[in-house]
């Protein structure tokens, strides 16, 4: 029984593209290509916000509001860069979201000038700030050598994005109709709960990825709390593997094996979130300073250093996405 | 095939196994290994700099500007209370230069300070602090950045003492580490945080470890054992520079409240210390150290703290925070706050102004003569369109 599924989940025909022809494939793949691109950026743009939400926070609390709405202001930007980042990525999503034809350019229309709205504001706050002398300079620098000129062109490039979308989307849909079969779940009960999960897991996604590719450089492995620093970086390229199995395996394939596949994917990704906590926790306790002296960079949610209960949250989320998987399976299962 | 599958997850922990089977050096074994040198001359100058925070969200030019004016500043008063000539000889950098920033701030951090002490003639010490470590960055590459910066003192070798990087700087009658060691100025780095178990809500402020303790005695019982060789003083005085208070912060403080005469006590102290607060890891340093002469204990950390205390002979006070990354305190004259009233009295300020500056220690002992003096004045310094407000207050 084992084995037959085993073959199942990587037999070709077990996926929506095997019943489709070349050049859908390769659209497809072209669209899959762009979005993990998109993601990228999302992730390192949204790391970059995270800081500086950080700071903002860290102001707050301390008790310099004025300090916490001076900072964030001159980082608008970067805020900003984010949200340009996400919807741009967004966008391409709606993609496969082809319910209907008529869903899907709705889709693309609405993130499309949601692009275009944050592009554009991120332009006219940069403008405005150095009008006001925000800025000293269009290249004043801090956090980068160009800023805010490099986001100024990063606005620019989406607001490129998003007319491309709004203009030519909708002539290269009747052209060459985008006809491969919806990947995205599409639920109809307690949709709002859904949603929110899946915000929630793509800023998880989103914070993971980033934390794994900057924490290879980031991360200090070398200062005595090496066990600690895989059990990390474990959970954040767990993190990271659950979305990608999520949109370029589970969504790839036919209806009837996503009901069949979801359980023991999900039990597998609970066994697999298990063994990363345990090292975690297993790691924290060989060195308890190890998150402040090795780790914290990737933290920025624990900055505030007497909250550890931050950095617990941070592990424990492969537990948080594959529990809600299992119970999705299970329900599921159920339905069947 | 079977066999490359084996191989692949050993090649991928092969660059953590190398790194982290370094030689761990014996901090005993190597103590010379720790100390740099200056020479000692009469009104030898500290400027002491703290919390700049510089983070994502900072405009560094901003920041930039007000430490040109802090260290012009600086310079100027120096010149015109001791003479042409006389100049910032040290900048103590005690921690959290960075919170949340990246690589391009501790360059343009590291170019700034490089750039300032070629035009001032100062050398500078950077100590860790708990946010220096929480950056977009490994901080084993601004360890090595800040050691190999021309006039950057700094010491950060793979060893069995705790804490990235603890250093001493002696002040010799020669500048070479033969001669007669005259002030003792280490530089310690109070960690960050820790929690007490893997599953603990919080996080408690770290201290400095008793290993850091002995390294300091072992240090200070050298250069005494170098004196008496060379018929030198044995009872060499100090100053401690390092990021996190101790637990003496809040005792002193408590007993200045109960009976206000106790201890000398000068400053403001507008918020609690951040120190670790446990009796279970209380750092026994300040205690061992000031059996050894250590005159000075200054630290950082609590933006809205410069309140400082005499211990017997030993001073400790926290230095006034540069810049206004962060937070830090506004002193209002009409504050009812019986802290900040007692700051205004102390210091004979009669305006508004931030709490934000600079500290200067001057060594005023004769070459011939060390005796452990040193004066102590705070720098307020606030950027303002109509005319800078500047006051320097001495302890």
């Amino acid at each position: 029984m084992g084995e037959i599924l085993m073959k199942k989940f990587f037999s070709k025909d077990s996926f929506v593209l095997s019943s489709f022809g070349k050049a859908q494939r390769r659209q497809s793949l072209l669209v899959s290509i762009v979005l993990v691109v998109l993601f990228i950026f999302s992730a390192l743009t949204f790391f970059n916000a995270l800081y500086a939400f950080a700071d903002f926070v860290g102001s707050i609390v301390s008790g310099s509001p004025d300090a916490a709405i001076r900072d964030i202001t001159r980082s608008l930007p970067l805020i900003l860069s984010c949200f340009m980042s996400i919807w741009g990525m967004l966008l391409f999503h709606a993609l496969f979201r082809n319910v209907s034809d008529e869903k899907r350019i709705k889709s693309i229309k609405k993130n499309a000038i949601a692009l275009l709205a944050f592009a554009t504001v991120n332009f006219i706050a940069i403008i405005v700030m150095l009008i006001m002398g925000k800025f000293h300079s269009i290249v004043e620098g801090a956090p980068s050598p160009l800023y805010p000129l490099d986001s100024i062109i990063y606005s620019l490039i989406y607001v490129a994005i998003g007319v491309f979308a709004l203009v030519y989307l909708k002539k290269l849909q009747e052209k060459i109709p985008y006809v491969v079969p919806s990947r995205g779940a599409v639920v109809s009960k307690f949709r709002g709960l859904y949603c929110t999960f899946m915000s929630f897991w793509m800023l998880i996604a989103l914070f993971s990825t980033a934390s794994f590719f900057l924490g290879l450089f980031i991360v200090d492995f070398v200062h005595g709390y090496l066990l600690y620093c895989i059990g990390l970086m474990l959970i954040f390229f767990v993190n990271m593997l659950f979305i990608g199995v999520w949109e370029f395996y589970y969504n790839e394939l036919k209806e009837e094996n996503k009901k069949a596949f979801l359980l023991p994917l999900a039990i597998a990704g609970l066994v697999v979130a298990i063994i990363a906590i345990v090292l975690y926790l297993v790691g924290l306790t060989t060195g308890l300073d190890g998150p402040s002296n090795a780790g914290f960079g990737v933290l920025p949610v624990a900055f505030a250093a007497s909250v550890n209960i931050a950095t617990l949250i941070v592990a424990f989320t492969p537990i948080i996405v594959s529990v809600v998987a299992v119970i999705r399976g299970l329900l599921l299962r159920k339905k069947k | 095939m079977k066999k490359n599958a084996k191989v692949f997850p050993l090649l991928l922990l092969t660059p953590f196994v190398l790194t982290s089977c370094g030689q761990v050096k014996k901090y005993a074994e190597h103590l010379d290994d720790y100390v740099f040198t200056m020479k000692y001359h009469k009104n030898f100058n500290i400027l002491q700099l703290t919390d700049i925070h510089w983070n994502i969200n900072s405009s560094t030019y901003e920041s930039e500007k007000y430490m040109d004016k802090v260290l012009a500043e600086a310079n100027k008063h120096i010149t015109a209370t001791q003479g042409a000539g006389a100049k910032i000889d040290l900048v103590e950098l005690t921690g959290d230069m960075f919170m949340l920033a990246n690589a391009y701030h501790v360059d343009s951090f590291i170019k700034y300070f490089e750039k300032k002490s070629e035009e001032y003639g100062f050398k500078y010490a950077s100590i860790w602090g708990n946010h220096d470590r929480h950056g977009m960055y490994n901080p084993n590459w601004i360890a090595e950045r800040f050691a190999k910066a021309k006039n950057s003192l700094y010491y950060e070798p793979n060893d069995d003492l705790y804490g990235r990087s603890n250093f001493m700087i002696n002040l010799t009658a020669d500048g070479n580490k033969g001669s007669e060691v005259k002030w003792q100025i280490s530089n310690l780095d109070s960690g960050a945080s820790f929690s007490e178990t893997a599953l603990s809500p919080f996080r408690d402020y770290d201290y400095i470890r008793k290993d850091q303790t002995e390294w300091w005695i072992s240090e200070y019982n050298k250069a005494v054992v170098n004196n008496q060789n060379l018929g030198g003083s044995d009872d060499i005085p100090g100053i401690a520079y390092y990021h996190i208070p101790q637990e003496e912060n809040q005792k002193l403080y408590d007993e200045v409240q109960k009976n206000p005469t106790s201890h000398k006590n000068k400053f403001f102290k507008l918020e609690g210390f951040a120190d670790n607060g446990n009796e279970k890891y209380a750092s026994n340093f300040l205690d061992e150290a000031k059996q050894r002469n250590l005159k000075g204990a200054f630290m950082g950390h609590a933006h809205n703290v410069d309140w400082t205390v005499t211990w017997d002979d030993l001073v400790i006070g926290l230095g006034v925070k540069t810049g206004i990354e962060l937070y830090y305190a506004h002193i209002d004259t009409k504050s009812e706050d019986p802290d900040m009233k007692k700051g205004l009295a102390d210091t004979g300020i009669t305006e508004n102004f931030d709490l934000i500056g600079a500290s200067l220690v001057t060594i005023t002992d004769e070459e011939s003569n060390i005796e452990g003096k040193f004066d102590l004045e705070h720098l307020y310094l606030n950027e303002r369109k109509g005319g800078d407000f500047v006051a320097w207050v001495k302890y």
